[in-house]
């Protein structure tokens, strides 16, 4: 009873927050749903393991990031198995799902700068948080912060430049 | 730091507040006197902020399909867990001694209930007493009247 209590809590408190940190690293709602949906029945199953004390946003996002990859992982082994021409992927997805040139240049990062991006960018976690969240040393949290934001700064231009 | 400018990872390190104190202060310095370096920390703040309205733009609720679909893949967990355990549980080596437990507790059970309910018990003499009144009325007339009950010790 315990265990439900803590997760109804935690859906109502941070539920939102971590369905939009979702949106923003698959880019569409559909698979928002599912990686938050499937966090919160391991948040359920994990609950003893938390920590009281401890940032619960910080916990939720390294099972969402970690979701996140796994799903990744998935679906690249079945593209690969199912079309072996080089095709493009997220070319696709962008061209598929998204118009804004700031969607757009988010989705053609690569997924671990992307998550990185966000997290220090738009949760305003510190690189140390960072660092917990997406299993790396800060070092790393900055090369690819560094990184991510001059490959932004590139595809911007680019699709500022090329949107009607 | 550089000591003439800064590298555009320490104006991003200083945009999110994670250059040690003293380099802190050193930049914030550096960038009041320096036009082109204060150009390029506006330029890095100018997509921090980009970046942060198009995530409030495009906040969302969390739709409540979502929330209804984990209550829902819970309860079906619960559900599968407590039938896991009870399967797990069910282990041939548990089984037979269990059914031989539970068979005695039956039997043991049945038993005393038996003795519980056991029908009251009528005196034999009552039966011989009995048969001796009605040979006494000449049982193979139909004309025969009823006769008073009589016991066996008073017909003899």
């Amino acid at each position: 009873m315990e265990q439900q209590a803590f997760l109804e809590r935690a859906m109502e408190q941070y539920g939102k927050a971590t369905y939009n940190f979702a949106y923003r690293l698959t880019g569409n709602a559909a698979d928002a749903s599912d990686l938050t949906q499937e966090a919160y029945i391991r948040v359920y199953r994990a609950w003893a393991s938390f920590k009281p004390g401890t940032s619960f946003l910080s916990w939720i996002y390294r099972i969402v990031t970690n979701l996140h990859r796994d799903e990744l992982r998935r679906r690249k082994t079945r593209y690969h198995e199912e079309t072996p021409t080089a095709i493009q992927p997220i070319e696709e997805y962008v061209e598929g799902h998204l118009s804004e040139p700031v969607s757009k240049a988010l989705a053609a990062l690569p997924p671990e700068q992307r998550e990185i991006v966000l997290l220090a960018d738009v949760e305003q976690c510190s690189y140390q948080e960072i660092g917990l969240i997406v299993g790396c040393p800060i070092g790393t949290v900055r090369s690819r912060l560094h990184r991510a934001r001059g490959q932004l700064r590139k595809l911007l231009n680019h699709y500022m430049k090329s949107s009607p | 730091m550089n000591e003439t400018h800064p590298t555009i990872e320490q104006i991003v390190d200083y945009l999110h507040g994670e250059l040690p104190a003293a380099e802190d202060a050193a930049m914030h310095a550096h960038l009041a006197g320096c036009g082109s370096c204060e150009q390029r920390r506006a330029e890095e703040l100018t997509l921090t902020e980009r970046l942060r309205a198009h995530a409030r733009a495009g906040e969302r609720d969390l739709p409540p399909r979502v929330v209804t679909n984990i209550r829902a893949a819970i309860a079906d967990r619960r559900t599968s867990g407590f039938l896991e355990r009870l399967r797990s549980g069910l282990h041939p080596i548990l089984i037979l001694p269990a059914a031989a437990a539970i068979a005695l507790i039956c039997y043991a059970g049945f038993g005393a209930w038996r003795g519980a309910i056991a029908p009251t018990a009528i005196d034999a003499a009552y039966y011989v007493d009995e048969h001796a009144s009605m040979a006494t009325i000449a049982p193979f007339s139909e004309d025969a009247t009823p006769a008073a009950l009589t016991s066996y010790e008073e017909t003899r």
